[in-house]
């Protein structure tokens, strides 16, 4: 969830009016944001919606607040339509066919008439910063920069550049290096290099004079995008994997800028092909289609008792137009959003703003009946017994290191699951048996009271070429002794008494597993299939959790036990 | 005043045994309530203890006991007179004498000194020893051998020494170490008298007739044999009896939160599912309408399986039509999330994430009018710390139904809130799920935690559920009880939930 440092200065300004912590906090919900705190000059919000880019900055938030508190309403008169683009004044953006295929669409537009002040260049660059990290996912499918625009020479030229041959100065050094030297040499090259390492042309972006603007997702010029308190021209640039996205992107900046008080003038981006939206766009750009939401659908989601009426006032107030036609509702969303996929889109709008806690709540009529899954209820039975027998039950995680689920165990580990990605080797296995859990927790408890008896039922997963994933997952239940008198004897003991109360009947069968002390181990054979194994646990693994205290365990596959 | 039943029968007795002003000791006691000396022992100090008897006076009475070499000394004859003895017999020369008396030179020396100093013995320039005449055995050999004598038959009481046989005692006998004849034991010797609380207790004994003969441990033998029958038990101080720590199985706390948490959804009409801790991208996320390109579906969120790192298939109509709801909405009345589909990318395998997968599952073979849940484990890429675990339990559900709406579920999560959580004042906002549309939280403010998130939930869109073969409306909700769980446990990091200590689970209350 995006958090965001909204500026109290410019808040208070865009929403016009002083508004208190307290009462910010009661609207916050229209907003699905939460107050987080408070630091100097800012309020810290978190964002619920990732699909709401638009309430990640404090233009957007103050937006969506003072259209539920105040009904203000937005208009911006910016933006081109397929059927009517602005004119440009001959602001053009060439998207050039060389440019990564992995990277086809960028677009921008420029802003002009106020100069930036400290506040407001801050917070441009933190809603950049969330743009980039989390709806561009750390600017895999999109990032953008800002230029100084009084020193290009239109038209800007989005192309593919040979790594090698091509050097610009980037951002905060004053000598040229290569494009492939900026991987290499710059904290953001080695940050975000890995987006487009390896590809034979790298993005770039320049002006017609030559002027280097950016090499895209990584890092700006130092020179026209070096972009510096007191420049009031600027060329915004997005680039991404996905038109729609990058439009949108575009779209909430223009209207952040427009908000903020910026002229937005609007520049036509070229393609070399034709996209959805035909080969040249006037950016920013309405994409959006009207969204009916049909009178049966909105009543299925929100119940009667709301007219339709009512619901045009509800979505006037999340900032949403809408007309009332004889079938429904239709809503047309606003520039800046790209979340109305469907009816129910449209229908929740329409109950944020009627209020959640507005709603008449209704018990469900339906009667149906509750139960426990079969092997919670054979659980349930299993721990009744264990716990009578002298055990106490425990519960523990599901993840481990190698170590203590694999090499303490003195097993191959090639049926273990492991984990690609685990970021701790604490956490790198899933568990393939309790027992290893059960004796780490023994290692945890030297200074409890002896005898120790323990059991756990829970669930262990293996590899099994026999089904769709390749894995397993198990309920078991393992039970561990340790003890001066922990010796086979005993331990079958607890065995027998154990299937005693489960009414069934076992045998059991020598085996040699390198967990138990040879000639002290066998497997539990139920019906003729193995249903688990017992035995007295081998010293060396013993030593390898550091326990001195003679153990016996024994697990036993529940699901089998069940049949 | 003392409570006389919760006297112990020792007590009992001595209280009973001595009138008032009448003096006695350990060995009065013995006799006249036929205790040995350790219950003698006992009474006093016990009775002393509660102020029933007191002190009249303290005595150390000294005695001597004969050690092992004094006894040899009193069977072979002391040093001196067995130089004397060999002496008179014949010449006996200085070197000879260890050999002949069969004793080494160290233990001849002294007395051989004191002989010649008494001038009973002289020694001649070839070193051979005579006896002179008139010679008369050494005083001290006289008294010291009727002291072994004596010591023979019993302690030898100082009191009965005469002062040149204390003189004498004192250099033959020592506190400590045996090579003395003699070993000094000093005894404290005491003179008690009941007290007058002492007195009242026995005056109050009989009144109650109480005799220390009542019966204290209720055998088998008695209970068998009927002794009982006209006898008195012994009271024990019931307000204060000792207690001892119990070496007990329990079962586990936090697993027993979740039963009860399990058992209040089946009393509310829900069926509970479960499933494998592996999943794979299609049902952890493609299913539940998330876009592939979603920041939580980042390999920073989720924990990838190494091998196999995909599974085999994702079965179909399934597969065909999640994938055309992505790209267009078809089958949702929805535009989708507007990307080409990977197919290949919903095969990863990866651990489970979310319990809502198993709702997803749970879709594909619902009834309808239906209600289930799960208590599920759950997997993130997280850094574990008090507030996150490497895997962690959600509680989630779904309720299907042909007019279930927003009203029923604000009215489920009602119930929620009011029978899980005890929860008094409720609120509802807006929540975000890629799932569900609408999507509410419920908030409430709990007896002791004040206010915070019970749960997200929502109605599933049609994108969930088309796709999945769902025509009707399905309520989705998931609740947060670990909050709940450690304020039950009365812990404040969510690691202690799974702790490995024995004595924790045994010992923990609640």
């Amino acid at each position: 969830m995006p958090k965001i440092d909204v500026n109290k200065r410019i808040f208070q300004k865009l929403y016009g009016k002083n508004i208190s912590q307290e009462a910010l906090e009661e609207v916050f919900p229209c907003a699905k944001a939460e107050f987080d705190g408070e630091e100097g000059d800012f309020i810290k919000v978190e964002l619920n919606d990732t699909n709401r880019p638009d309430l990640w900055s404090t233009p957007g938030l103050a937006r969506q607040l003072s259209s539920y508190v105040k009904g203000k309403t937005y208009s911006y008169d910016f933006f081109s339509t397929p059927k009517k683009p602005l004119d440009c004044e001959g602001r053009e953006f060439v998207i050039d066919a060389s440019r990564p295929d992995a990277r086809p669409y960028s677009v921008g537009f420029c802003v002009t008439g106020k100069k930036l002040d400290d506040d407001t260049l801050k917070l441009l660059i933190d809603f950049q910063e969330k743009m980039h990290s989390n709806y561009g996912r750390k600017r895999k499918s999109i990032s953008m920069g800002l230029y100084r625009s009084d020193r290009i020479d239109f038209p800007v030229i989005y192309k593919g550049a040979d790594p090698k041959k091509n050097s610009f100065a980037p951002l905060h050094e004053d000598h040229e290096m290569t494009l492939e030297e900026v991987l290499d040499n710059t904290e953001k090259g080695k940050e975000f290099g890995h987006l487009i390492a390896g590809w034979k042309k790298f993005p770039y972006l320049v002006d017609s004079s030559g002027k280097t603007l950016s090499m895209p997702p990584i890092i700006n010029s130092n020179d026209v995008g070096a972009l510096q308190v007191g420049d009031s021209s600027i060329f915004i640039e997005i680039n991404g994997q996905y038109l729609k996205q990058v439009l949108l992107a575009a779209n909430i900046f223009a209207c952040d800028f427009a908000d903020l008080g910026f002229k937005v003038l609007p520049c036509k981006t070229i393609f070399p092909e034709e996209t959805e939206f035909g080969k040249e766009i006037t950016v920013p750009f309405y994409f959006q289609e009207k969204r009916l939401c049909p009178k049966a659908d909105l009543e299925a989601l929100l119940g009667t008792g709301i007219s339709l009426d009512k619901a045009a006032e509800c979505l006037g107030k999340m900032g949403v137009k809408s007309q009332v036609r004889a079938k429904g509702i239709v809503a047309f969303p606003p520039e800046y959003r790209n979340d109305f996929l469907a009816a129910s889109d449209v229908a929740e709008d329409v109950a944020i703003g009627f209020g959640l806690n507005n709603f008449k709540k209704e018990m469900l009529t339906d009667f149906t009946v509750g139960r426990l899954s079969p092997a919670e209820e054979f659980n349930r039975k299993v721990q009744k017994i264990l716990i009578g027998l002298g055990f106490s039950e425990m519960i523990f995680n599901y993840l481990s290191s190698e170590k203590e689920y694999i090499g303490n165990m003195l097993v191959s580990g090639e049926d273990a699951v492991r984990i690609q990605n685990a970021m701790n080797l604490n956490y790198k296995v899933v568990r393939p048996s309790i027992i290893p859990s059960l004796l780490k927790s023994e290692s945890q408890s030297g200074q409890a009271v002896y005898p120790h008896r323990i059991f756990e039922t829970g669930k262990t997963c293996v590899r099994d070429d026999n089904t769709v994933t390749g894995t397993r997952t198990d309920d078991s239940v393992g039970i561990l002794e340790c003890s001066a008198s922990a010796n086979l004897n005993n331990c079958v003991s607890v065995l027998n008494s154990f299937m005693y109360y489960l009414n069934l009947a076992y045998e059991l069968k020598e085996c040699d597993d390198p967990r138990f002390i040879s000639g002290r181990c066998a497997k539990v054979m139920v019906s003729g299939e193995q249903a688990g194994i017992l035995g007295e646990v081998n010293p060396q693994v013993l030593e390898n959790f550091g326990i001195t205290y003679p153990s016996f365990a024994i697990e036993l596959d529940t699901v089998r036990l069940r049949k | 005043m003392i409570d006389v039943r919760n006297l112990h029968p020792l007590e009992i007795r001595l209280l009973l045994g001595f009138k008032e002003g009448e003096k006695f000791d350990n060995e009065e006691i013995e006799k006249r309530c036929s205790f040995n000396p350790g219950h003698a022992n006992q009474a006093v100090s016990w009775t002393l203890s509660k102020n029933l008897i007191s002190k009249v006076s303290s005595e150390t009475i000294v005695s001597y006991e004969l050690s092992d070499i004094g006894r040899d000394a009193l069977v072979k004859g002391m040093i001196a007179r067995r130089i004397i003895s060999l002496v008179a017999k014949a010449g006996v020369s200085i070197a000879d004498l260890p050999k002949l008396l069969e004793e080494d030179q160290k233990s001849i020396g002294s007395d051989f000194a004191l002989l010649k100093k008494a001038g009973i013995l002289s020694v001649t320039p070839d070193k051979k020893i005579e006896l002179n005449e008139n010679h008369e055995i050494p005083r001290y050999v006289v008294v010291v051998e009727s002291l072994l004598k004596r010591g023979a038959e019993g302690p030898v009481m100082d009191l009965d020494l005469s002062e040149e046989e204390r003189a004498e005692m004192q250099k033959v006998s020592k506190k400590r170490g045996s090579d003395a004849f003699f070993r000094t034991i000093e005894r404290d010797h005491s003179v008690y008298c009941l007290t007058d609380e002492g007195v009242a207790a026995g005056i109050e004994l009989k009144k109650e007739h109480i005799t220390g003969d009542e019966i204290g441990e209720v055998t088998k033998d008695l209970l068998e044999s009927g002794d009982w029958h006209g006898k008195r038990f012994r009271a024990y101080d019931v307000e204060h009896v000792p207690v001892s720590k119990l070496l007990v199985a329990r079962e586990n706390p936090y697993s027993a939160f979740i039963r009860s948490i399990k058992d209040k959804l089946v009393a509310m009409g829900f069926e509970e599912f479960d499933g494998g801790l592996v999943e794979n991208e299609f049902w952890n996320g493609d299913a539940l309408f998330m876009p592939q390109f979603h920041p939580a579906r980042d390999i920073h969120d989720v924990y990838y399986i190494e091998n196999p790192s995909h599974s085999k298939k994702i079965d179909e109509p399934y597969l065909t039509n999640v994938a055309n709801v992505h790209e267009n909405g078809k089958g949702a009345n929805s535009k989708g999330w507007e990307y080409p589909f990977d197919r290949q990318f919903s095969l990863r395998n990866l651990l489970r994430s979310q319990g809502t997968v198993l709702s997803a599952h749970q879709l594909t073979k619902a009834k309808v009018p239906s209600r289930y849940f799960g208590v599920v484990r759950c997997f993130r890429y997280d850094q574990v710390d008090a507030t996150h675990g490497s895997d962690f339990y959600q509680t989630e559900g779904i309720v299907l139904g042909d007019d279930v709406n927003l009203k029923n579920l604000l009215g489920l999560l009602e119930m929620f809130a009011k029978e899980i959580a005890g929860a008094k004042e409720i609120k509802y906002v807006p929540g975000y799920f890629p799932f569900t549309e609408p999507s509410v939280e419920v908030h409430i403010k709990h007896p002791v935690l004040g206010w915070f998130e019970l749960g997200g939930s929502g109605i599933f869109r049609k994108e969930v559920t088309a796709p999945l073969g769902i025509k009707c409306p399905v309520l989705a909700w998931g609740l947060g009880i670990d909050r709940m769980a450690l304020m039950n446990l009365g812990l404040n990091d969510i690691r202690e939930l799974f702790t490995g200590n024995i004595e924790n689970v045994r010992l923990r209350r609640g």
